[in-house]
This record gives structure tokens, C-alpha cells and sequence, in this order.
């Protein structure tokens, strides 16, 4: 029974390329939580007509984010669990949170096409310096890939990381122009320059150093509320 | 078994010569001059909306096969390759959907760098698909220690219905339109072993709106 119970399971762990986003800087030094579970992401289910399925995301996803969020801020630095204390925020504007919410997929036999799909949810979370919250957002990544030219572990995958990346694209485009980023970027802007130019965009990657060389020259914040999860 | 064997050696001769009837249509449209150099390229992006139609991606394969080959041979960029070069800009709900917006695009940082520097001068949206459209007859197959055999006869007709719409990434324009429509019904005869006749609607349609695209790239300057 044991035997044919494993039999029927089909195991996938996710695996792809990893594209390097092309989009603006945002121009700010964040430090990035990834938890455990958003490390080794997991997604078990069992269908009457296919069976059991058994699919490994975390590597897959955890580079891609890791290739991301180097790509998406101007400096970035993996960190622990939050609360993060004075001296470990010292180097970093922020924190920046991925976690998966909700992982799904479908077979062409639930389906009734001939496609295999899959659908990611992520909240991104970011945090300020001292620990407040900018903002926090759930985004969708749909994937699918065709059932025909695939076996069915490979067309999983295929949509998995086709999911991934559509979940990253739009992270990658739409983050920057969020108005509580744009916010956020303009108050750090205004806090370093007061006679700062017309805000809602975005500084360029140049005015990257001439804001940290400000930076450093502050005297550091006496931050007791870093981020919290 | 010995006229078993016979048969089955009629029928791997007989195979290759077996092929449904397939007709199609190809019709263009042309909205600008076109021209390409030798050291530029196209890329053809298969479209992908999420819902439950999608371009096969062994289609846009075969149509950059054929473009690579031949006397006038294009060169042609694979769409995976472009699509992470490119990345985030051309996947499926971030990819220009009309010409129009290709400006706001090349705005984008590195966008335009990244496509000078692999000379691609057009881009070639394939969208469409194969369906089949209708089915029907019936086949029943059996085996016993005296031998066995397939007797009856099933069909199934498909229609392959495609269309290329071409940018100029130079001119940052549209350059006009190709639609290549095929259809074609196979047959399963089953006469002791079963004997495909088969119709290919979308290899015919690869083929026509392949050659009919390197026509209208490179015939008119």
C-alpha cells in the first residue's frame, strides 16, 4: 500500500532561469528578510484524478528574488528575522519583506484545456529605518505551459517558473511607482536636500553616492522600533 | 504471422506517401517600406495571454527555422534568449501590445542599448492556434495468442488559423500584418495495423506565413 501510495505521487522541484531585471534603481540600501518558509517553499496536494503532487519552489524562487532585489535597489543585504537594532540598521534605509501567500496549480484534466497553470501570490512588505511601515502589497503571477510538449512534472515546473517571473515582473516595474514609495523617497530626498526639486520621481542611480556620502555623515538614528514581520 | 509482417512492411513503405489534404490561405497586409542587413535580425514572440489560448511555442519554433534557412536566409533571435534579455518588458502582461508603445518603452533604462546590441531590427508577434474542429468514426484494436489487428476508421479535422504582426524596432513602427489560415482532415484507417493519413494544417501554415514573412522583409525596400 505504502508503495503504491508513493507511486502516485508526483514530485517537482522547481527549476529555471534567472532572468536580471532591466528597470530603474530604486535608489535606497535595503536590507532583505527571507524566512525560512519563503527559503523552502513547498506546495503539497492531492488530486482524486492525478494523484498526490509534491512541488519544491524555494531554491527557485529564493535565487530569483536574491537576483531581484540586487537588481531593483541600489544596495542590498541579507538580514535576520526583524527587529533589527540600531547598529545593524545603521548601513541600511530600510527592510524589505517577500513572502509567498498562496501557491496554486491546475492540470489540463481539471481544467478541460490543454495547459497546465500556476499562480503565486506574494506580499512584499517595506519597512523604513526606524521600523515603520511604508507599505505592504500582494501581487499575482500566473504562469502555464503547454500540456503537450511537456510531461506533466515538467509542465508544472515550466508554469512555476513562469509564474515566478511574472510575479517578479511586476514587482520589478510597479514597486518604483507605488505612492508610498515614491513618498518615502521623496521624504528621505527632502530630509537630505530641503530645497529638493519637484517630487514624485524617482532619483537616478547617480544621486545614489552623493546621498550616502550624506548619510554617513549623520549621526545615527536612535532607532528602538526597527521592522517588525 | 509471417502476413503480418508483410503487411507491416507495406505499410512503413506505403507511410511516408500518405498525406491528407491540406488548403490555405495567406493574405498580407503592408502598411511601410520594409529592408533588413545582413547583420540585423528578427525576433518572433509567440503572443501568451492568460487565458486558456496560447501560441504554441513549437510553432514560432518552426517558423524560425525556416527563416534561417534557404538561399535568403534572416537571422533569427530566440525568443527565450530575448525574453530574459529584455526582462521584465516583453512577458506576457508586460509586453507592448501595440507599436505605439514602443517609444514609452525604449525610454526605459538599458532597454534600447540592449536591443542595438544584438542588432534586432523587427519583431514578429505570431499569434494563433490548432484546433480541432471536428472528430468523429470509430477504430477498435485487438490482441489474442492468434494475433490481433485494428479494424474501422476514425477522422479529425483541424484548422491552424495564425497571424504575424511585424514591427520596425528602427522605425519604431508597425510594418503590416501576415494571416496564414489551413485546414485539413486526417484519417486512422484501421486495416489490420492502423494507417494514418494524416493532415498537417500547422506545418502548412508555419510554412506559408514563414516564407510569406521573409517575402515581405526582405522583398520590398
Amino acid at each position: 500500500m505504502l508503495l503504491f501510495l508513493q507511486s502516485c505521487t508526483t514530485s517537482v522541484v522547481v527549476e529555471g532561469t534567472v532572468p536580471t531585471p532591466l528597470v530603474s534603481v530604486i535608489p535606497a540600501r535595503m536590507g532583505v528578510y527571507y524566512s525560512d518558509e519563503f527559503r523552502r517553499f513547498k506546495h503539497e496536494e492531492v488530486f482524486r484524478d492525478s494523484g498526490g503532487w509534491h512541488i519544491d519552489l524555494g531554491k527557485q524562487n529564493l535565487r530569483f528574488f536574491q537576483n531581484l532585489t540586487k537588481s531593483l535597489f541600489a544596495e542590498i543585504q541579507e538580514v535576520h528575522q526583524p527587529p533589527l537594532t540600531t547598529e545593524e540598521m545603521r548601513d541600511l534605509d530600510g527592510v524589505f519583506i517577500p513572502s509567498i501567500e498562496k501557491y496554486g496549480f491546475l492540470t489540463p484534466s481539471i481544467m478541460g484545456v490543454e495547459f497546465y497553470s500556476a499562480s503565486i501570490e506574494y506580499r512584499v512588505a517595506m519597512y523604513d529605518k526606524v521600523g515603520a511601515k511604508i507599505g505592504d502589497w500582494n501581487i499575482v503571477g500566473y504562469g502555464k505551459s503547454e500540456g503537450g510538449m511537456f510531461s506533466s512534472d515538467d509542465a508544472i515546473n515550466e508554469a512555476t517558473v513562469q509564474a515566478i517571473r511574472d510575479g517578479g515582473a511586476r514587482i520589478a516595474i510597479e514597486l518604483i511607482d507605488q505612492p508610498a514609495v515614491q513618498a518615502w523617497l521623496q521624504s528621505r530626498h527632502e530630509s537630505y536636500e530641503p530645497s529638493a526639486g519637484p517630487p514624485g520621481v524617482a532619483e537616478s542611480i547617480e544621486n545614489i553616492e552623493r546621498i550616502e556620502s550624506i548619510e554617513n555623515s549623520e549621526t545615527p538614528e536612535n532607532v528602538d522600533g526597527p521592522p517588525d514581520a | 504471422m509471417a502476413p503480418l509482417m508483410r503487411n507491416l512492411h507495406i505499410a512503413l513503405v506505403l507511410l511516408p506517401l500518405l498525406s491528407g489534404c491540406v488548403a490555405s490561405r495567406i493574405e498580407e497586409s503592408r502598411d511601410s517600406s520594409t529592408g533588413i542587413e545582413p547583420h540585423e535580425a528578427i525576433v518572433l514572440l509567440g503572443r501568451a495571454s492568460h487565458n486558456h489560448k496560447e501560441t504554441e511555442e513549437s510553432f514560432t519554433e518552426c517558423i524560425a527555422d525556416v527563416l534561417g534557412e534557404g538561399d535568403n536566409p534572416i537571422r533569427v533571435i530566440g525568443q527565450s534568449q530575448f525574453r530574459d534579455n529584455l526582462y521584465p518588458w516583453f512577458e506576457p502582461r508586460t509586453a507592448p501590445t501595440s507599436a505605439d508603445e514602443l517609444g514609452r518603452l525604449f525610454t526605459e533604462p538599458g532597454v534600447k542599448k540592449r536591443i542595438a546590441s544584438v542588432n534586432v531590427r523587427y519583431l514578429a508577434w505570431i499569434d494563433g492556434d490548432t484546433v480541432t474542429i471536428d472528430s468523429g468514426g470509430s477504430m477498435s484494436c485487438t490482441i489474442s495468442t492468434f494475433g490481433g489487428g485494428c479494424f474501422g476508421m476514425s477522422y479529425w479535422e483541424e484548422d491552424a488559423s495564425y497571424k504575424a504582426a511585424i514591427w520596425d524596432l528602427k522605425t519604431m513602427t508597425s510594418t503590416g500584418q501576415i494571416s496564414a489560415d489551413a485546414n485539413g482532415t486526417s484519417y486512422l484507417a484501421g486495416l489490420i495495423i492502423p494507417i494514418p493519413i494524416l493532415a498537417r494544417p500547422g506545418n502548412a501554415a508555419c510554412k506559408g506565413l514563414a516564407n510569406q514573412l521573409r517575402e515581405f522583409i526582405v522583398g520590398e525596400t
